[in-house]
């Protein structure tokens, strides 16, 4: 677990920019008009798709598996599974960029949990040993989306939200992890998530 | 709980980021359809997640769109087949599992036969071809045979044709090896180059060949060596100066400086 739970960069991150988008726009498309396109295989769609989301998907994959290449493979995998998926996609159950966040953050988890992803990450430790991680790429990762909400956390709710969030375990498995009861592991991420809650109106 | 409480139990956050239980889940589609608060909870989160993400973003590698734009494209074009329903209601009474699963053994039993079929055409293909090839080597052959010929032909012609040619005929000597022998010299008169054409004479032994000589003053003088093949034998000899005659003898291969007198196979006197 120990392994798991370091903190490992890959190669620097490109360029951050920000957008502006107004509440909940979704550009020349209404957030209806767009999944009835992509229902029906438009390509066009699915370019304005891959435009407006793939930055900020792909920022979660990276704060997730922390490796450029790693996470640009995962995010193609993601697309791919939008375009497969986007007939089971329900609008009842949340927004389309709800739906397409949570394909995201599970690939990830996947992938982290993966034999290929785990082997590379004792040969990446080895590199750092011998080179030092880059801590800039820390950083950059660490000051966006919900890691920058993470930063704010007192220490021992940041550790549960990682642990659920960024690392996928139930609270069951992270009351073993920390050697904490359960009930004060719901309790610390119940008032993580309402502090974000707060932060993010 | 009241639905206010339960909207603030952290639940419509741990819902939305996909941290929730898979019972704490079920129960929260239960409640958002039950109650439009929830809804509204639910929604306002998303939209306020989804700002605030789409906001912050790290641009990926630029050319990772072409690369899903070109995996989906491969996915579409293999799918396309199958977008078509093959009209499910004529078949009403057998699956349409198995109406595949029946179609594809035939389509595959079909597959194999034709493929025996073609590769049956290929073989014969492939023999009639190689005929075809042993047959043009063998017209290529006899054509240059023929060319051959043509061309010797055409140089007898030529020389036949000439009007400077002074034509002797030589029949058998009456009391020679071959009296019904018969070869002919033409003799240009003015380059005064001798050729034999032999008419008709045995085939020599191995070891021997014909001579011609010519009878200048009385001596023989030797004018040439020649073989008697297959077909027509015109050679180009020596020069002679002057001739009263011309005479051919079988001599030892090589040719001999004096003619074998009892070996002369043919005469003839120049005329003129």
């Amino acid at each position: 677990m120990p392994l798991l739970m370091r903190r490992l960069s890959g190669s620097p991150v490109r360029t951050i920019y920000l957008t502006k988008t107004s509440l909940g726009s979704t550009g020349p498309y209404s957030e209806q008009e767009l999944i009835t396109a992509l229902k029906s295989r438009d390509d066009q769609a699915f370019s304005y798709l891959y435009d407006h989301y793939s930055g900020s998907l792909y920022s979660i994959i990276l704060q997730i598996v922390k490796r450029p290449e790693t996470a640009s493979d995962v995010l193609q995998e993601v697309f791919v599974n939008i375009w497969r998926k986007i007939e089971s996609y329900d609008p009842i159950k949340g927004r389309l960029f709800t739906w397409m966040l949570n394909i995201s953050r599970n690939a990830s988890i996947d992938m982290l949990r993966s034999k290929n992803y785990q082997n590379s990450l004792k040969n990446q430790e080895i590199t750092d040993t011998v080179y030092g991680s880059d801590q800039v790429t820390q950083t950059s990762i660490d000051s966006i989306g919900l890691s920058k909400f993470l930063a704010k956390l007192r220490p021992e709710q940041r550790v549960l939200i990682d642990l659920a969030y960024f690392k996928g375990y139930t609270h069951d498995e992270i009351a073993q992890i920390e050697d904490i009861p359960l009930g004060t592991v719901k309790t610390r991420i119940r008032n993580a998530l309402l502090q974000l809650r707060e932060d993010l109106k | 709980m009241n639905v206010q409480e339960y909207i603030s139990s952290g639940i419509v956050e741990s819902y939305v980021l996909g941290i929730a239980s898979r019972e704490d889940s079920a129960e929260f589609e239960r409640m958002c359809a039950a109650h439009s608060e929830v809804r509204a909870a639910r929604n306002a989160f998303e939209l306020d997640l989804e700002e605030t993400l789409l906001k912050q973003r790290l641009e990926p590698p630029r050319e990772l769109k072409s690369r899903i734009f070109s995996k989906i494209g491969m996915e579409k074009n293999e799918q396309t087949p199958h977008v078509r329903p093959a009209k499910p209601t004529l078949v009403p009474r057998i699956g349409f599992a198995r109406y595949v699963a029946a179609a594809s053994l035939i389509l595959l039993a079909g597959s194999v036969l034709l493929n025996l079929y073609l590769l049956n055409q290929y073989k014969k293909s492939i023999a009639q071809y190689k005929e075809l090839v042993a047959t043009e080597t063998n017209v290529a052959a006899a054509n240059q045979v023929l060319q051959t010929k043509l061309e010797s032909y055409e140089i007898v012609l030529g020389v036949m044709k000439n009007p400077l040619m002074a034509i002797i005929k030589m029949p058998g000597v009456p009391t020679g090896p071959a009296p019904s022998g018969m070869a002919t010299v033409y003799w240009n008169t003015s380059s005064k180059d001798v050729y034999i054409l032999v008419n008709q004479l045995p085939k020599p032994v191995s070891d021997k060949q014909y001579q011609l000589w010519a009878i200048v003053d009385g001596k023989p003088v030797d004018a040439g060596i020649f073989d008697v093949g297959e077909g027509v034998s015109f050679v180009k000899l020596k020069t002679i100066p002057k001739a009263q005659a011309f005479a051919v003898t079988l001599e030892k291969k090589g040719g001999s400086t004096t003619p074998t007198m009892e070996a002369m196979y043919v005469m003839g006197k120049v005329t003129g």
